[in-house]
């Protein structure tokens, strides 16, 4: 039987004319047939998600009349006023804030993980059960929490004051630091789970046998643990920029105006403006840079694995 | 020894920051009067019933368990048959499928909202909660997705092989020897769900249209319209549902390997 069909997959090419019909019937069809319950996740994901996409970058090109009203038509109105300062600072705040944050982040994580991937199993287990408690608070309880801590009535002030290294209370946020620190803070539980599976791969005797050789335990870290860790660290800052890309709800609450990143911008081009075209291509537009981003992760990873073995 | 205290010191302050916050929230929430005091003043616990006496707080509560029950089971239905159907065929069909599934959870979830408020826009069928159910159906169909597949890989080939010889046909396997086998995958999975659903707030802000409204989008409203403890008591309540919920799951299940951890196999 398997020599049948390899036969005739190498007769193939010769019958170029068949090619869509075949991709069909060998690509969708078959595999359909000999399990049928593949069409639910099809349709799940076909309408509910591959659909919504399209329509919204056809939408990007078509004529905006007035809120929330819109007409077919072929434009790059919208696609041209990415030129305009207003998109370039915010795209600008965007991109600093994330990068900025993605660094911290992991300034933070790198050596957390490394140290609970080296625990016991109970710390260990307590430690990631801990970190995904705080990955699964909502940004809200996040944003207003951090608001409370850098904020004048019960910030972080007041000790500052009782230490005596400030005369008086102030408030930290809203503010460029106060939305820093807010994304880099939201965003590190995130790295720890992503870092982790590599962290818990290393293996261990390399760093004995350094530390036997007499290297330190900070040196051992920085010449054996982090080359090792190298594309998993640069996957990791890849995901964390495009997550951060996409904040939402620390900028609105932890920033001021100037603060603005992408995410607010298409929120309030969509919601509060009602201009479905414009927030569709600034949407398409940040989906094509995340996605290939995105791609270059994945990319990395399999460098990565092609390494350990 | 120098290196053992900053090591130490390292991990004491993060943890600590990352618990202070939440002592503070709290703190807040046994405010006597309602200010958002902190330290409280006055200790009472009168804004935890508030939550479920206060109608508008008691719907949102109500349709983020409804959105979060609903859109748990329909991203675990979308990833077993994918997970499954890659596992078990192979096929560039199967591939493309699990890669589609992968593709929500690695973009910013302001596109999946948009695209999906502007879907449901060109049928002028928007803020009911079913929009918000698919939408978390979809979106985070990829954490049941890559955890089933997680589970399926672990399965050991000599047991289907055994079970083959014994008769056995592809459904009778699936449901004595893989079913059992991923179940604890599929709980994470579901969990997983579950608990970020209950905290997303972009889809279910775009998609909800002030109409349908979540817990999380009632909670930033409240703090844009004025401060009440009820967001600290809100939040409280979250954070310890959050804990329970995964130290049941480390309870009952290997968390490291849910995770990715690496066990060299025996």
């Amino acid at each position: 039987m398997n020599e049948l069909q390899a036969t005739s997959d190498s007769e193939e090419p010769t019958r170029a004319g068949s090619l869509p019909a075949r991709f069909l019937l060998d690509g969708i069809v078959r595999p359909l047939r000999r399990f049928p319950l593949a069409l639910f996740p099809t349709f799940m994901l076909g309408v509910f998600f591959v659909v919504p996409f399209c329509i919204m970058v056809v939408i990007s090109f078509w004529h905006r009349i007035e809120s929330k009203t819109y007409e077919p038509g072929f434009e790059f109105t919208h696609y041209e006023r990415f030129f305009s300062p207003l998109f370039t600072s915010h795209l600008w705040v965007s991109v600093q804030f994330s990068v900025l944050a993605s660094i911290f982040c992991l300034l933070v994580a790198v050596p957390f993980t490394y140290f609970i991937s080296r625990f016991r199993r109970r710390p260990q287990v307590f430690s990631l059960v801990f970190i995904l408690c705080v990955l699964s608070l909502s940004e809200v309880i996040i944003a207003y929490s951090l608001s409370v801590a850098l904020g004048r009535p019960a910030g972080i002030t007041n000790v500052l004051v009782w230490v005596g290294l400030m005369e008086q209370p102030q408030s930290l946020f809203p503010g460029y630091f106060a939305t820093l620190f807010g994304l880099s803070y939201f965003n590190i539980p995130f790295a720890v789970l992503v870092l982790y599976p590599a962290c818990t791969r290393l293996d261990r005797e390399l760093t004995e046998a350094a530390q036997t050789l007499g290297a330190t335990p900070v040196r051992s870290f920085f010449s054996i643990v982090l080359p090792l860790l190298e594309h998993t660290i640069l996957a990791a800052f890849i995901l964390l920029f495009v997550f951060t890309m996409g904040a939402y709800v620390t900028p609105t609450w932890l920033g001021r105006p100037e603060d603005t990143m992408m995410a607010q911008l298409i929120t309030d081009q969509a919601l509060q403006r009602g201009n479905f075209p414009f927030a569709a291509a600034l949407a398409f537009f940040f989906m094509t840079v995340t996605l290939v981003l995105s791609l270059t992760t994945v990319w990395l990873r399999r460098g990565d694995q092609v390494g350990r073995a | 020894m120098i290196v053992r205290l900053a090591k130490g010191a390292f991990l004491t302050i993060f943890f600590g920051m990352f618990t202070v916050p939440l002592v503070i929230v709290a703190g807040i929430s046994l405010n006597e009067k309602k200010y958002m005091f902190f330290p409280p003043q006055g200790l009472s616990l009168r804004w935890y019933p508030e939550v479920f006496e206060k109608s508008s707080w008691f719907d949102a509560l109500t349709n983020s368990v409804v959105v979060a029950l609903c859109a748990g089971a329909i991203a675990v239905a979308i990833a077993l048959p994918t997970a499954y159907f890659l596992w078990r065929h192979g096929v560039i069909y199967a591939k493309a499928l699990f890669a589609i599934g992968l593709v929500p959870f690695a973009l910013p979830p302001v596109i999946t909202a948009l695209g999906m408020l502007i879907f449901w826009s060109s049928f002028g069928y928007v803020g009911r909660i079913e929009n918000i159910i698919l939408g978390h159906g979809v979106f985070l169909v990829t954490l049941p997705l890559v955890m089933i597949s997680l589970g399926l890989e672990s399965i050991d080939d000599e047991l289907l092989e055994a079970a083959r010889t014994m008769g056995a046909d592809s459904r009778r396997i699936f449901t004595s020897v893989v079913l059992p086998m991923i179940l604890p995958y599929m709980i994470a999975g579901y969990a997983f769900v579950l608990v970020l659903s209950m905290n997303e707030y972009i889809i279910a802000f775009f998609l909800g249209q002030h109409a349908t409204i979540t817990l999380p989008v009632k909670v930033l409203a409240s703090l844009r319209s004025g401060y009440t403890p009820v967001i600290a008591s809100v939040s409280v309540m979250f954070i310890l549902l959050d804990i329970v919920v995964f130290g049941l799951i480390a309870r009952f299940g290997d968390l490291p390997k849910l995770l990715g951890a690496w066990t060299p196999k025996e």
